[in-house]
Parts: structure tokens; C-alpha cells; sequence
């Protein structure tokens, strides 16, 4: 049986005139790994601030361990942060940094040094201690950072796009060697980032914002393959949406021809959004084909090839394909009944949730 | 073509420092004068550093600038970075800029206008002129100064800095004296320095506030000018320049020490 650590209650946040969270529910369950994905401007660092007690939420509930923490201060919350920007104190070198928290504490000089050394190990830069920061590269400093944050025994670890500024094969290391991180530790992560690769990569549960709002919660399987909304649907990985009417239970109609899908709890004839994932389309010849479409550009990605193509109804498709196509040829378009995703316009979560109990039993 | 030019730039400069510099050397040169005047230079003599060292009176004005710079610089940095602190903390953007716009007029308005206006307080005041009301103006100029060195570099301070600090469990005092002060020291420092040789070339302030038995070395080399220059302040201004020479000096190869070792440990780790 897995604790709840950290509950928001109708939680909202506004800055003078704008509001930047509009009433956020959120349980964050201890020992797990957190992702808050959203695009720039949705709210996600806000939380994160709320969590650390860096700012104050205008109205909800904040609940850390059963008790309510709107007015404890960021000094006296069993929270650390990793910033954005690593933010290392420049005055200190690493070993006074990685030191700071239990130095104020007045933790005792040897067991200092014995946590400070045993952290530094962790993060893989022993023998770093008497550097200054500005010696470090960016990867090294964003290490300082987490053995800092860590040193201090948080119960929860915030991050806040922590590796956004790193490289791109650098921040592939670093995604595993945090998510081994927190499974070898049992700390909570909530991770803070835009990159929906990222996400999927380390996440047990995944929270998508947009505009101060959680659209969707859910492990990243779930997300990626029952976005619930269009924005979701666009913002997890590439999709293609095309209306579609769902004529009656586990029969959708686009592009003109009638399918056989998977979904129910509709009303007949309803109105709905049609995702299939470009990865799950397969380029086959016109006679088998589900669809027909033509070809109109590819590009070679290395381990595959993209492909765009539009249909006869003028629908543009994506399509992953491993071997190449011929530019302008027609082709047939196959997919699995499994593969066709429904999305009901302006279906919030528990409906949807709802709606998948009743039919699946 | 860019030799050429390079070459009159040189020139230009060699010109231009000569054209500074001449008259300090000029003075330097006739403090060794065995005359009485600067005219006629009749032969090498120390007699005006020797008439300098006996002058008690003088000695007495020299200690006096000192301490009054010294003080009224320590004090002036204290009040100043805090000031700045203030200043930085406000967040209404309005109210900020009339307190910055506030502090910039005492450093532009004329040395004069404050004299005077601090003669006028001090008199309604009913407070004797003389030490204290020297120490008050000096620290009073010397804080638009401080506040304007150490406020950018606390606008170029990284915010999330004081959020890490928190984050990390320190209260306010300790985010202060453990994060923000040591990050601002450069500025307080260069804030400290400006503050010292403002008060210690003042005059015109000076001059209003001063009363009959105190007196600073501004103060005092303008009355005796009144009555010729004697020798002997020139062999004062040689000390004082050889001092600032070397200071100056002293602060070039502290620098250069320290970039060197900063150098060289980059290299070590590339």
C-alpha cells in the first residue's frame, strides 16, 4: 500500500490579473517518480514553487505528510530543489556547496564530510570536493546540484528542468542515471520539463498541463496511447487527428469509409477526433490497403524513414515507415482495429475513466 | 595602413598622459627644491620634507582626513549596502524608481548645494561644527555612491540563488550573510574605495561644515594657497601620490596573481 505524500485541494495561483493555475487536484504518492509535463507557460514550475515554498498558492489546500503547509516556510519543508539553473552558491566550491544545508543544521564537521564525500560519490565526482564551480562543466554542476539537494535527506526531490541545458547525448545519460537514482533511493522525484521524450523515458506518472489546468494523469503508456484531448494527443509524440463520426459501438467512420475500432459508450452518430500514431501506420499496396493515399515527401530519420502522404478526402497522414517509399505513387494504408483511439470533444478524465469501466465489463 | 594609425594612436597617447601627468611631476620635482619658491630650482634638498614631519599641525589635518575617510567610507558602505538592499527588495516598479532616481540626485547635484544645505541643517540643528559634522556629510555623499555600486551587481544576481539558500534550510539572516553578502562583495568593495577617495579629495562639502579647530587637508592646502604655496605641500602631495602609486600598484599585481591561478587551474582541468 503505497502513502500519499503531497495532495493540492482546488489549489489556484494568480499574479495580480493573470491566473496560472486554475484548480489544480494532485496526489503524489511517495517512492515514485513524478513527471509535470507541459509547454512553457502551463503552470508546471508553479507547482513546483508551491511544493518548495517559494510562493504562496492564492486559495486550495496544500497537504505535505497529512498536514497543511500553505504558511510553512521554504526553509522548514522536507523538500529540495534542483533549479533550472543549477543556482550553486559561486562563493563556495563544491564541497562547501554539497555541505551548505547540514552546515546550517550544525551537523558535526566529520559526519559533514563523511555525507558530503559519500554524495559526491554518488553522483560520480569523488575528488571533485575542493573544485570551484566555475571549473565545472555543465553536466558536473548539475550533479553538484542534485548531491546537494540530496544531502539534506528531502523526502521529496523537486526538478526543475534540470537538464534542458545539457547536451543532447548528456541529458540521455542523465535520464537513466536519475531514474536509477530515485529507484535506488525511494526518494519522491517530481520532475519539471517540456520534453515529452523525457517524460515518457523516466516517469511512473505522468501529469499533462496546459494553461493552469492537469489535463491528463496517467503512466506514460496510458498517455501515450489514451490521450484524452487533442492537445494532448499532439503534445505526446506525433499523432494524426482526423474527425470522425462513431456511428454506433466499435464502428468509427473517417475518410469517408466505415472501421472497426475498439471504443464504446458513445452516443450513436456522435461527433468525435481520430487518433492513430504514425509508428502503428504500415505502407502496404493499394489492394490491401485500409485507406489510399499518396505519397508526398519523406525524410530519412536513421532509424526510420518519415513519411507524409494525403488521402483522397485531403486528410494529411504521418507515417513511419522502415523502408522507403516512392514520392507521388499511390499507396495502401493499413492499420489494427487496436490502433484507432476515439477522443470525445470536451470529455474530462473521470468521464473518460467512467465511460471505460462500463464498457469493459 | 593600420600600422600608421596605430602609430598616431600611440602618439595621442603618450601626448594626452604627458599633458596629465606634467604638473604632478612638475610638483613632485620642486618639493626638492632648497628655495623657498617653486621658481628657480637652486639645488636637491629634503628641508621641505623635514619642515613637513615638524609641522605638527599638518601632521594632525593628514591624521584627521584619514579617519574621517576611513569612518565615514566604513559607515557610508554599511548604511549604502543595505540602502541597496532596500532599494533592490521594493516590487513595485514605480516606487523603485523614485528611490533610485532619489539617490541619483544627491550624486549629481553640485558639491555645493549640499555644503550649504548641510551648514543650514546643522545650524538649525544647533550642533557645533567641527568632527562629527565633517563625518555626517562625508558618510551622507558617500551613500548614493555605495548604493550605486553594489545595486547591479544585486540585479545581476541570480535569483534562484536566494530560493537554493531557503530551499536548503537557511532563515533570512543566513541567506543574507552566507549567500547574498559574499556574492555582493566585489561591489561593496569597489562601493568602499569610490566612498574613500570621494571623502578624501572633498572639498567643497567640507569647507561649509568645518568649523574653527578642525580642519582636512583640501580644506587646509586651500587656505595656505591663499597666502603662496609653501614647498612643504608640495613635498605632501609627493608622499601621497608615491602611497597611491603604490596601492594602485599593489591592487595590479593582487589582480594579475589571481587570474593567473585562475588560468592555470582551467588548464589543469582541460
Amino acid at each position: 500500500m503505497t502513502q500519499t505524500i503531497i495532495e493540492f485541494k482546488n489549489v489556484t495561483k494568480s499574479y495580480q490579473e493573470t491566473q496560472v493555475l486554475t484548480g489544480v487536484d494532485l496526489t503524489i504518492e511517495a517512492g515514485k517518480f513524478y513527471t509535470l509535463l507541459g509547454p512553457s507557460g502551463s503552470g508546471k514550475t508553479t507547482i513546483l514553487r508551491l511544493i518548495a515554498g517559494f510562493s504562496n498558492a492564492t486559495s486550495g489546500d496544500i497537504i505535505f505528510d497529512g498536514k497543511r503547509i500553505n504558511d510553512v516556510p521554504a526553509n522548514k519543508r522536507r523538500v529540495n530543489t534542483v533549479f533550472q539553473n543549477y543556482a550553486l552558491f559561486p562563493n563556495m566550491n563544491v564541497f562547501e556547496n554539497v555541505a551548505f544545508g547540514m552546515t546550517l543544521k550544525g551537523v558535526n564537521k566529520v559526519q559533514i564530510k563523511e555525507k558530503v564525500t559519500s554524495m559526491l560519490e554518488m553522483v560520480q565526482l569523488a575528488g571533485y570536493a575542493d573544485r570551484s564551480i566555475d571549473e565545472l562543466s555543465g553536466g558536473q554542476q548539475q550533479r553538484v546540484a542534485i548531491a546537494r539537494a540530496l544531502a539534506n535527506d528531502p523526502e521529496v526531490l523537486l526538478l526543475d528542468e534540470p537538464l534542458s541545458a545539457l547536451d543532447y547525448k548528456l541529458r540521455k545519460d542523465m535520464q537513466y542515471e536519475l531514474r536509477e537514482l530515485q529507484q535506488r533511493l525511494g526518494i519522491t522525484f517530481i520532475f519539471v520539463t517540456h520534453d515529452q521524450e523525457e517524460a515518457l523515458a523516466m516517469s511512473d506518472w505522468i501529469f499533462v498541463m496546459n494553461e493552469g489546468k492537469i489535463l491528463q494523469n496517467g503512466s506514460p503508456v496510458d498517455i501515450y496511447d489514451e490521450p484524452i484531448n487533442h492537445f494532448v494527443a499532439n503534445f505526446i509524440g506525433e499523432s494524426n487527428i482526423i474527425d470522425g463520426v462513431m456511428r454506433e459501438d466499435y464502428k468509427v467512420m473517417f475518410a469517408g469509409k466505415e472501421f472497426e475500432n475498439v471504443d464504446a459508450g458513445m452516443r450513436p452518430n456522435e461527433r468525435v477526433e481520430v487518433v492513430l500514431r504514425p509508428e502503428d501506420l504500415d505502407l502496404t499496396t493499394p489492394e490491401n490497403g485500409k485507406l489510399i493515399v499518396t505519397i508526398d515527401a519523406q525524410s530519412f530519420r536513421g532509424d526510420y524513414y518519415e513519411i507524409s502522404a494525403h488521402d483522397d478526402d485531403n486528410n494529411e497522414w504521418r507515417i513511419q515507415a522502415t523502408n522507403p517509399s516512392v514520392l507521388n505513387s499511390r499507396q495502401g494504408l493499413t492499420f489494427d482495429p487496436e490502433d484507432i483511439h476515439i477522443m470525445r470533444f470536451d470529455e474530462s478524465e473521470d468521464d473518460y475513466d467512467a465511460r471505460l469501466d462500463n464498457y469493459e465489463e | 595602413m593600420v600600422e600608421k594609425q596605430s602609430r598616431w594612436a600611440n602618439v595621442y597617447l603618450v601626448v594626452m598622459f604627458l599633458i596629465l601627468y606634467s604638473p604632478i611631476f612638475y610638483l613632485i620635482f620642486c618639493s626638492f627644491n632648497a628655495g623657498q619658491y617653486m621658481q628657480n630650482f637652486s639645488g636637491f634638498s629634503l628641508v621641505h620634507y623635514g619642515e613637513l614631519f615638524s609641522d605638527n599641525r599638518m601632521l594632525q589635518i593628514v591624521l584627521n582626513t584619514f579617519v574621517i575617510a576611513l569612518l565615514s567610507s566604513l559607515l557610508a558602505t554599511i548604511i549604502g549596502t543595505f540602502g541597496a538592499l532596500g532599494i533592490f527588495s521594493v516590487r513595485k516598479s514605480f516606487i523603485k524608481n523614485i528611490l533610485l532616481s532619489l539617490n541619483n540626485i544627491l550624486l549629481v547635484s553640485p558639491d555645493v548645494i549640499i555644503g550649504a544645505s548641510f551648514l543650514i541643517f546643522f545650524t538649525l540643528l544647533g550642533l557645533s561644527l567641527g568632527f562629527g559634522s565633517v563625518l555626517m556629510s562625508h558618510i551622507a555623499f558617500s551613500i548614493p555612491i555605495v548604493v550605486l555600486m553594489v545595486l547591479p551587481k544585486l540585479n545581476e544576481m541570480n535569483s534562484s540563488l536566494i530560493d537554493a539558500a531557503q530551499d536548503l534550510g537557511a532563515n533570512s539572516w543566513q541567506v543574507l550573510t552566507r549567500v547574498i553578502l559574499p556574492y555582493l562583495t566585489p561591489g561593496i568593495a569597489a562601493g568602499f574605495f569610490m566612498a574613500f577617495t570621494y571623502s578624501l579629495d572633498d572639498f567643497a562639502v567640507t569647507f561649509f561644515v568645518t568649523g574653527n579647530g578642525f580642519s582636512t587637508l583640501a580644506v587646509e592646502i586651500y587656505s595656505r594657497a591663499r597666502q603662496g604655496v609653501s614647498l612643504e605641500i608640495n613635498a605632501l602631495s609627493a608622499i601621497m601620490f608615491i602611497i597611491s602609486l603604490l596601492l594602485v600598484a599593489g591592487y595590479f599585481f593582487i589582480n594579475q596573481h589571481n587570474s593567473a591561478r585562475k588560468n592555470k587551474k582551467g588548464r589543469g582541468r582541460g
